[in-house]
This record gives C-alpha cells, sequence and structure tokens, in this order.
C-alpha cells in the first residue's frame, strides 16, 4: 500500500520536470483557438522548420500564467482577440517592445501600437445589423443614437462580461467621456429587448425571430452565417444587414486580434520570422477567408462577402484606450444594470 | 480498540501520514487563502455592493430549479424500478445512467442549438405548423431552462444513489406500512424517502457542487451566479485577489451547509435491517403502466437520446471532414491522463477509508472530510491556486505549471470527493467485528486490508473508480488553463469548436466523450446490479 503511495508520488514529482526549450521552436500562449490558425501554424512549420508549440486557453488565464512565471516563463508570444487584454499585458510588464521595426513593415500605420508593445494581425468592427423588414438604414446613424427612445424594447446585445462589449464601451468613454457614457448605457439598458444572453450570432437569430429589431455584434459573425451550410442559418443572416454606425464623424468602433513579444522571450528570432509571417499577404489572405475578418496589410482586400458591405470609416482612437478604459467601462455596466 | 491498538504499532506514523496526504490535496486552497491576504479590499466591497446579492439569487434560483428536476428525474423511476416489474425494464435502467456520459456544457450547448430559430424544432414549426410557429418560436435561453438542462445531465447522481438505497430497504418495512393501512403514496414519503435521506442527500450534495461550478453554460444563458462573480473580478476587473477571496468564501459557504447538513443527519441516525426481503413485484395495472413508462421515458429521451441523436446527425454531416487520426490521438490522451489521475484518487481515498475504519481516529475522520469539500471549488479557481502556488517560493525557479504532473495534480484534488463518495459508505456499513475478529487470528494490517477489505469493498472501488473516470474524462476548465503545450483532450476540443459556434464540428468530439463514457457506464450498472441482487429469501 505505502509502497504505491510513494510510488505515485515519485511518479508525480518526476513528471513535473521542466520541458527545456529547444532552439528551432517557439511557444504561444494563444486565446485564438480557430481552424485557421492551426493552418497558419502548419504552413509555418513548413517554410521554416520552426515547431510551434500553443497552449490555448482564455486571456486572463493565460496573463495570469505569464506573469507568475516571470521570467521563467516558457512563452514567446501572446495571442488574443482583444486589444484591452494586449494593453492590460503590457501595462502589466509582461512584454518587451519590438527593436526591429521590420515587423511592422506589412501592416497598414492606423492599427500600430503607439508604444510598440504589440503588433495587430486582423481587425474587426463592432457593428449595429438592423432588420430588414422592420427597421429603415435611414433610422440609424450612430452608437449614442442606440439610446434613442425609439429603440425601446428593441435592441439586442449579448452580456456585458464579453470583452467586445467592454472594448466597446471603453471606446465611448474614451470618446465621450465617463458621464455621458453612463447616462447612454442608462438609457441603451432600457431599450433592451430581452437581458443579455447568448453569442453574437444568437442576437441576429433573434432578430430573425422577432424578438428585437436591432443588434450590436462583431461583423465577422455576419459573414460566418452567410458562408454556413445550414439553410436556416443563411436565412437568418440574410434577415437582417450590416450597418456601420458614426459614418458622419469618428468612424465605427473597430477592435483587433493582435499578438505580443514576452518579457522573456527564449525563442525571440523566431517569433518575430512568425510574426512576419502571420502579417503577410498569404497568411493575412489565409486568416480573412476563413475567418471574414479584416486584413491589417492594405494589400489584403476583405473576402468578398464582406466587401459588399462596402468601405468604412474607422474609430481612429487609440486602441490602447480599450484597455485603459476598461475599469470604468464596467462599473458603468454594473451601475446601469447591463447584466 | 485495544485490540487494533495491541497490533499497530506505527499508529501515530500512520496517523501522521494521512494529515500529510490531506495537506497535499489542500495545499491550493492554502495559498488562495493566503493570496487573499494581500488583498485591497475596494473591489470586494464594490461587487458586495453591486452585484453579489442579485448573483446569489440567481445561484439559489437555479439551484432550487436543478435540484427539484434532478430528484424528479432520479427518484421516481428508481422507486418503480425497484418495486416493479415491467416489460423494458432492464434497458431503461442502463439508459437512466447514460446522461452521466455526457457532460453539462455539451447538453447545454445541444440543447441551446436544437431550440433555437435556426434549430429543428423552431424551423419545422416554422415551415409546416405556421399558424403554430409563433407559439414555438419563443427564447429558450432561460434560467428555468438551463436548470432542467443542467438537472438533465445530473440527476443520474440521484438515481444511482436511490437505486441503491431503496433496494437496501428492502419489502418488509413496506409492506408493513402498507398492512397498517398507509397509501402507496404515503408510504413512500413517510418511510421510503426518510430511510433513504442520506443516500439522497450525498447525490444531491454532488449536483449542487456542479451547478456552483459551472461557468460556461451559465454565462451563455445569460444567468450570473456567485461562480459568476469570481470572473466578473477575474475576467473583467483583473484583480485575481477579490476572486481568490470570492473562491474562498464559497468554499466556506459550502463547508457550512455541508457541516449542517451531517449534523442534522448524525441526529437522525437509524439502523435498518436492508434488504431481508425483496419487493413483491405485482404486475402494474395499465394506468400504472403507463405512468410508469412515461416516468422512465422522460428522461431518457430528453436527458440521452435527443442529445446524442443531435450529436450523431451532426456526425454524419460532418462524416467526410473528420480527421480520426485526431480524434483517435485526443482520446488516447483523455483516456491516459484520466486513468493516471483516476489511480492516484482511488489509491489515496482507500488509504483513508481503511485507515480511518481500523485506527477510529478523530483527525483521519475529519481530514476525510476535507479532502471531499474541494469539489466546491470551480476548476478555473484550482487551476489559479496551482498557478498562484508553484510559482512562488521554493518553487519559482522551476517550470511546473504546464507539465503533466500538475494538471493531474489539478484533477486529484478537483475529485477526490467523487471516488471517496462510494468508498466511503461501503467501509462504513460492515460491522467493524471483522476488524477485530481478523486481528485476533493474527492478521496486520496489511494483510486485514488485502484478505478482506479488498475482497468485500471490491464493488464500491470498483464504481469509485467509474465514476471518477467518467468525470475526469468530461473536464474542460482545469485542462484548458493548466495544460502542456499542444496537448488537448476530447473536452477541450469539444468546447473549441463549440464555443465558436461550430457545433458540427464539435460534435465527433463529443461524441467519443459520450461513447468512452457509456461504456464505463455500463460496465457501472453491472456492478451496482450485482450489489441490489439479493439471494432470494423463502
Amino acid at each position: 500500500m505505502k509502497k504505491i503511495l510513494y510510488l505515485s508520488i515519485v511518479v508525480i514529482l518526476t513528471s513535473c520536470m521542466p520541458n527545456k526549450n529547444k532552439s528551432k521552436e517557439i511557444n504561444i500562449y494563444s486565446q485564438r483557438h480557430y481552424n485557421v490558425d492551426e493552418l497558419q501554424y502548419q504552413n509555418f512549420e513548413k517554410m521554416t522548420g520552426i515547431k510551434v508549440n500553443v497552449t490555448k486557453a482564455n486571456a486572463d488565464e493565460l496573463i495570469q500564467r505569464l506573469k507568475n512565471e516571470g521570467e521563467n516563463s516558457p512563452a514567446d508570444l501572446f495571442i488574443t482577440v482583444d486589444v484591452g487584454k494586449l494593453w492590460q499585458a503590457s501595462d502589466m510588464g509582461l512584454f518587451q517592445k519590438f527593436e526591429d521595426k521590420s515587423v511592422f513593415e506589412n501592416i497598414d500605420p492606423q492599427f500600430l501600437d503607439k508604444n510598440g508593445f504589440w503588433v495587430p494581425v486582423t481587425y474587426r468592427s463592432r457593428v449595429v445589423v438592423y432588420s430588414n423588414e422592420r427597421v429603415k438604414k435611414d433610422d440609424l446613424s450612430t452608437y449614442e443614437d442606440l439610446a434613442n427612445e425609439k429603440w425601446r424594447g428593441r435592441l439586442l446585445v449579448r452580456s456585458s462580461s464579453n470583452a467586445y462589449n467592454q472594448a466597446l464601451v471603453s471606446s465611448l468613454v474614451a470618446n465621450l467621456g465617463v458621464e455621458n457614457t453612463s447616462n447612454w448605457s442608462e438609457a441603451v439598458v432600457k431599450n433592451f429587448a430581452r437581458d443579455p444572453k447568448g453569442s453574437d450570432r444568437d442576437q441576429v437569430k433573434a432578430i430573425a425571430a422577432g424578438q428585437g429589431d436591432i443588434a450590436i455584434v462583431n461583423s465577422y459573425y455576419i459573414g460566418l452565417l452567410l458562408s454556413s451550410e445550414k439553410e436556416e442559418e443563411i436565412k437568418a443572416g440574410n434577415a437582417v444587414s450590416v450597418f456601420f454606425p458614426n459614418q458622419d464623424d469618428r468612424g465605427a468602433h473597430i477592435n483587433v486580434s493582435g499578438l505580443a513579444l514576452t518579457k522573456n522571450a527564449p525563442n525571440r528570432e523566431n517569433a518575430i520570422e512568425l510574426i512576419k509571417y502571420l502579417t503577410s499577404v498569404q497568411a493575412q489572405e489565409t486568416y480573412v477567408n476563413n475567418s471574414y475578418e479584416y486584413s491589417v496589410n492594405p494589400s489584403v482586400k476583405p473576402d468578398p462577402i464582406v466587401q459588399e458591405w462596402g468601405e468604412f470609416k474607422k474609430d481612429p482612437v487609440d486602441l490602447n484606450m480599450l484597455g485603459i478604459k476598461r475599469d470604468e467601462a464596467i462599473r458603468i455596466f454594473d451601475k446601469t444594470g447591463w447584466k | 480498540m485495544e485490540i487494533v491498538k495491541k497490533y499497530i504499532t506505527n499508529r501515530g506514523k500512520l496517523i501522521f501520514s494521512t494529515v500529510f496526504l490531506s495537506l497535499f490535496v489542500i495545499l491550493p486552497i492554502l495559498a488562495l487563502v493566503f493570496s487573499v491576504v494581500k488583498i485591497d479590499t475596494s473591489n470586494f466591497q464594490y461587487l458586495w455592493d453591486n452585484l453579489l446579492f442579485e448573483y446569489s439569487l440567481d445561484t439559489i434560483y437555479l439551484i432550487t430549479i436543478t435540484s427539484i428536476f434532478s430528484l424528479l428525474f432520479g427518484i421516481l423511476p428508481a422507486w418503480y424500478m425497484s418495486t416493479n416489474e415491467f416489460k423494458f425494464k432492464n434497458i431503461y435502467d442502463i439508459f437512466l445512467y447514460l446522461p452521466l456520459a455526457i457532460p453539462a456544457y455539451i447538453m447545454a450547448f445541444t440543447y441551446s442549438d436544437v431550440l433555437s430559430y435556426t434549430g429543428p424544432i423552431q424551423s419545422f414549426s416554422r415551415k409546416y405548423f405556421p399558424d403554430f410557429a409563433d407559439l414555438i418560436n419563443q427564447d429558450y435561453l432561460q434560467i428555468e431552462v438551463l436548470g432542467i438542462i443542467m438537472a438533465l445531465s445530473l440527476y443520474p447522481y440521484i438515481y444511482t444513489a436511490c437505486r441503491l438505497s431503496f433496494s437496501l430497504i428492502g419489502a418488509n418495512y413496506i409492506n408493513l406500512s402498507r398492512s397498517l393501512g398507509m397509501s402507496r403514496l404515503k408510504t413512500f414519503f413517510k418511510i421510503v424517502i426518510p430511510l433513504s435521506r442520506v443516500a439522497i442527500f450525498s447525490g444531491l450534495f454532488l449536483i449542487i457542487m456542479e451547478v456552483l461550478n459551472e461557468y460556461g453554460a451559465v454565462k451563455y444563458f445569460g444567468v450570473n451566479t456567485f461562480t459568476s462573480g469570481i470572473f466578473r473580478s477575474w475576467y473583467s476587473m483583473q484583480d485575481v485577489e477579490t476572486a481568490s477571496l470570492l473562491a474562498v468564501l464559497l468554499f466556506f459557504i459550502v463547508v457550512f451547509f455541508f457541516s449542517i447538513e451531517r449534523y442534522l443527519n448524525s441526529r437522525y441516525k437509524f439502523n435498518y435491517t436492508p434488504n431481508t426481503k425483496k419487493f413483491k413485484n405485482e404486475p402494474p395495472s395499465f394506468k400504472n403502466r403507463f405512468i410508469i413508462h412515461l416516468v422512465c421515458l422522460i428522461p431518457i429521451i430528453l436527458g440521452f437520446l435527443i442529445p446524442v441523436l443531435f450529436i450523431i446527425n451532426n456526425v454524419i454531416y460532418e462524416f467526410s471532414r473528420i480527421d480520426f487520426i485526431k480524434v483517435f490521438n485526443l482520446t488516447t490522451n483523455t483516456i491516459i491522463i484520466s486513468l493516471i489521475a483516476t489511480l492516484i484518487i482511488l489509491v489515496i481515498a482507500v488509504y483513508f477509508q481503511f485507515l480511518k475504519r481500523i485506527l477510529k481516529n478523530r483527525t483521519i475522520t475529519f481530514f476525510n472530510e476535507v479532502i471531499s469539500l474541494t469539489y466546491a471549488l470551480p476548476g478555473a479557481v484550482i487551476g489559479l491556486s496551482l498557478i498562484l502556488l508553484f510559482t512562488s517560493y521554493p518553487f519559482e525557479n522551476e517550470l511546473l505549471i504546464g507539465s503533466f504532473g500538475i494538471l493531474v495534480y489539478a484533477y486529484v484534488i478537483r475529485y477526490m470527493a467523487v471516488g471517496i463518495s462510494p468508498l466511503k459508505s461501503s467501509f462504513d456499513k460492515h460491522p467493524s467485528s471483522y476488524d477485530d475478529t481478523a486481528f485476533n487470528l493474527g492478521m496486520g494490517p496489511t494483510k486485514l486490508f488485502r484478505s478482506i477489505h479488498l475482497p468485500i469493498n471490491k464493488s464500491a472501488i470498483a464504481i469509485a473508480f467509474l465514476i471518477t473516470f467518467v468525470d475526469i474524462i468530461k473536464e474542460l476548465p482545469i485542462t484548458l488553463i493548466l495544460r502542456p503545450f499542444n496537448f488537448d483532450t476530447l473536452a477541450v476540443q469539444t468546447y473549441e469548436y463549440a464555443i465558436e459556434e461550430m457545433i458540427p464540428k464539435s460534435s465527433i468530439y463529443s461524441l467519443a466523450i459520450v461513447m468512452l463514457g457509456t461504456i464505463l457506464l455500463i460496465f457501472l450498472k453491472k456492478i451496482v446490479n450485482k450489489e441490489i441482487d439479493v439471494p432470494k429469501s423463502k
């Protein structure tokens, strides 16, 4: 009995031995778990012979792991789908600046980090979609207008624990100030057609089902619905149209999915090579055609489905604000009862 | 007692070993408590003022709904199964266990898809019965629906417990009660339920823990439970200390209720002669037969057949695109890691039960309860606590997080309770005269264990093994946060597709989980039935 116990303790302890890093490797902590990412890493491995190791989990869990592992962290790159988390981790001192500016070569400068800590890979807009049956395009104008009484009981959106909503409201705080945003949120909550729940796609389906008339969603979800193989999902996607708010003033809110080099990246050179690959035309086209996101490489056009929505003006606010203002956004959510 | 003292000379060492093992299991909680010491309470104050009251109400409401439906789905079929003879009884008996093979989050994702606007039910009604479509086309993402869905995947805990307990009660009490003029209904509520109290509660305890633990499905349905508060502070407010404080608080609330229940139950402790006579199984009337089939079929159809058929349908639809090598690899990963963790849990759990029995020591009894309570901590919190623990002194220079050892360790902490629960009741059942006699005959403790306790508790050990194994196969949050590079399990892959709303793509991996679970549960059912089956008494 005791022998088994000792044995199992020994087994546990020996299996705890640290993973040694080899030089032809790169270790990634990623929040992205789309198929397209796996495809990209495979292509990169084929091209360069550098093996890509990935641990995928929630962004905050990975940040916690990075922070606690400190100098010993095996991770070279941190990838997330919300720039707010990139700012947060850079603010915690978990990243290093890019000394080699050639990593930015492929990227449209408007999406770059002013502090030089992170690199965008794709971007998406958080747009308003509206029922083709019950809403006229002219009724829509800005995010601010969603607080208008005419939308009472008609607006659909998911929970405030979702990072995309947090980023959107952070951008409003940055643009309009805390008090205005708070008043806005209070009125918007009154306009909710139902308690916030479900995913972005569920909001679109709810419009199709007649449970509401307009919804706040990420642009690529419409692309995913329209390219679905299920007839009913395509129908739901076709029941709505995409509207980019604030085109006459600051522009529609955008968020980037991006990556950063960890403070003590053991395979720094390999990591930089991967970044250059992921922002190259070839890799960007793969992203754009699989996930319906927008490319940060100016020479890559969106997928045809996305192109149909037309070009749009983007909110030029410093993207780091989406992290800096998050605390205030959360408090506004809680104070105004946005569940 | 005297005899034991005479034969066990290294008593102190043995007790120490259990204390040491317990510390090994609860170390992460200590790490959490320690991290709370440094807390800045402003965020906690904020959550307390703004959210926690509402979160607590939602938690209680969800627990209530899930409990009521789990009791309904679990107790009634178990009762009919134990007291009646009817067609398909054996098949029903197997199927009633099987929803346990479907993880709660898969059940929730599946049902939200089945019930959604673009799902089969609503699409069908729109197409063929447009007049009724408005009636059916509802928003099903409601806390009540979530409660029922959770009950569908959790009720087998109650069913298993009741099935064992009802058959142990035997027919004597029932017949006596009936002949004293009590109606069937009254007998059920006044005799059967009180006698099965302990068993029912042990099942219900696991269910409540599971509800407290759930995060993914709860969030999707727009419900905020106490656990949402933990993740609100961690994910949205980036305040790990407050998250730890809430987790510790949750832990102590559970400990509090658990102790009250223990206290109340110990006051009502009674012995009954188990199973002297089998139930006289009269063939039920037509009306009763109808009710019996209905009662058994509802949980089977809703809890197993619908979700599994939906999953299979998706697998067929995706069939040409399935990467079978990957499915095979992930299945192997899942089996190996679950097997290692389960074996460690069993060794520790059996060691505790055996020492508790032969030493009759309070310290061991106490720690035996303590190591069951880690089940109250959400998986992600156990992950967090291990990160905190293994990145601080004296481990800060070792790369322990992300190793298999730590992952297995986390499973052991999380699922200790599941392994202990069937063992405890079995080890407690046998009279202590066995041990005294054995010692008198000159057996040492090792021999006593090998020749007596191992054989007489064989079924319980097998049950503990199977239940723990099935649970670890389904594990998600711990694996996500602590796994090594490039290491995926079936549950993780299912989740990654499901969260991106690619339910069809996730289906082959959920089917693999369900199939593994089903095979194990069929074994489980065989063993349980052997326990229930009594020698015919004349």
